[in-house]
């Protein structure tokens, strides 16, 4: 009887603590996030411990979150209005607390991978890594590294899908290089023309001996 | 896409090189006291002399081993794909290449620019082959599976490959 009441009090507790996300995320305008592909619940173990697990990397690289939150609050974001985001011209950057001070223990709605430096030393870091990557071809960098500049290289490709000069002058302010810029533009249309993005693959091997950080391999597809 | 775990469709040697096929032999590849494994990375340096390369199987099978890079001169722009650096074939079961014939002497990785992958591939022949195969004009441009096909060799019984890139002119400290 005690044991009954005791999980009726429960059942109600969680119902109540159901209801409310649920009615929040109805009030709320849905969004459609991607679902990550069949290939994320591949994990086969295999006695090999490097260059596995490529579906891993993969499927996290599209990032299912819950922009559903995080969408609603760009808007009246202040820090953002006052124009402490950085790279404003490579998409939102969201400051570490954009929630009022409040520290989270899980990395809901946090996009931008800060790599332990200052915003300007990053952009830097991440313009150097695309440059080298585009020079020659594959490049191995811990794997935070790799996965943060997948969305650069990509850009770069893009520009120089466009071809036009704008994008050219565009290239060339990210690109520390100008050969590598017009080297680029002169035979992504050939090599890149039907791909639709996903210009990179990245290919996850030995961690390194002074550190024991990962590392991976990254290289334009 | 990499849905699949398998090293080389991960490395991407099923599909420039070679097709997807079944491991048939046990094929170890050492140089000097260094085993290779898919993907792992080995010094020029210490790649200038032939591996040690020991095949299971029996011994009235003959096997032909070649190594080729597919991305020279370099990953970005494989012009030379693929570059050739060793072809050994007739050799029987259970040894090593030093017991076949040795049509294309072997060349070190001497990758110029980037990180180059260098593959291993070995063949099983239905007949042996000794003097029918002359080594090709060009180490460039080779094709391994025109190769194949050429002597009728089919898919490959085990592949492996390695990672190499130029070493920094100084030593690094």
């Amino acid at each position: 009887m005690a044991l009954s009441m005791a999980m009726a009090v429960d059942a109600t507790s969680c119902t109540s603590n159901r209801w409310s996300m649920a009615s929040l995320r109805t009030a709320l305008p849905s969004s459609s996030s991607s679902s990550t592909s069949a290939a994320a619940t591949i994990r086969l173990p295999s006695s090999r411990c490097q260059c596995l697990q490529q579906c891993i990397s993969l499927s996290r690289s599209r990032r299912q979150q819950q922009p559903v939150l995080t969408r609603s609050f760009t808007a009246i974001n202040p820090l953002s209005s006052l124009g402490f985001s950085d790279n404003t011209t490579f998409g939102h950057a969201f400051p570490a607390v954009d929630n009022g001070s409040r520290f989270f223990a899980m990395r809901h709605g946090r996009r931008v991978p800060k790599l332990n430096r200052p915003p300007d030393q990053r952009r830097a870091l991440l313009r150097g890594l695309t440059t080298q990557l585009l020079k020659h071809g594959r490049i191995k960098t811990t794997r935070a590294r790799a996965s943060a500049m997948r969305k650069y290289v990509d850009k770069m490709i893009t520009l120089a899908k466009e071809g036009s000069l704008h994008k050219r002058r565009q290239a060339l302010g990210f690109i520390y290089e100008k050969q590598i810029v017009h080297a680029l533009f002169a035979e992504v249309p050939d090599r890149y023309g039907e791909r639709n993005g996903g210009y990179t693959r990245i290919i996850r091997t030995l961690p390194r001996r002074g550190d024991n950080a990962p590392m991976a391999y990254i290289e334009l597809v | 896409m990499a849905a699949s775990v398998d090293p080389l469709v991960v490395g991407r040697v099923i599909g420039d090189v070679v097709d997807m096929f079944v491991p048939a032999i046990n094929m170890s590849v050492y140089y000097g006291s260094k085993h290779v494994s898919n993907g792992c990375d080995i010094k020029p340096s210490m790649a200038v002399n032939p591996p040690k390369v020991t095949i299971s199987g029996h011994s009235d099978e003959l096997y032909t081993l070649v190594m080729t890079d597919p991305d020279a001169p370099s990953p970005s722009e494989p012009s030379m794909r693929e570059w050739v650096h060793w072809i050994v074939s007739d050799i029987p079961g259970g040894t090593n290449p030093t017991r076949g014939k040795d049509i294309l002497s072997y060349v070190g990785p001497r990758p110029p620019v980037g990180i180059h992958r260098y593959i291993l591939v070995l063949f099983q022949q239905q007949m042996p082959l000794g003097n029918m195969l002359e080594p090709p004009q060009n180490r460039a441009n080779f094709n391994t599976r025109l190769f194949a096909a050429h002597l009728n060799l089919g898919l490959p019984v085990a592949t492996v490959y390695f990672n190499a890139q130029k070493e920094p002119a100084n030593k690094r400290r």
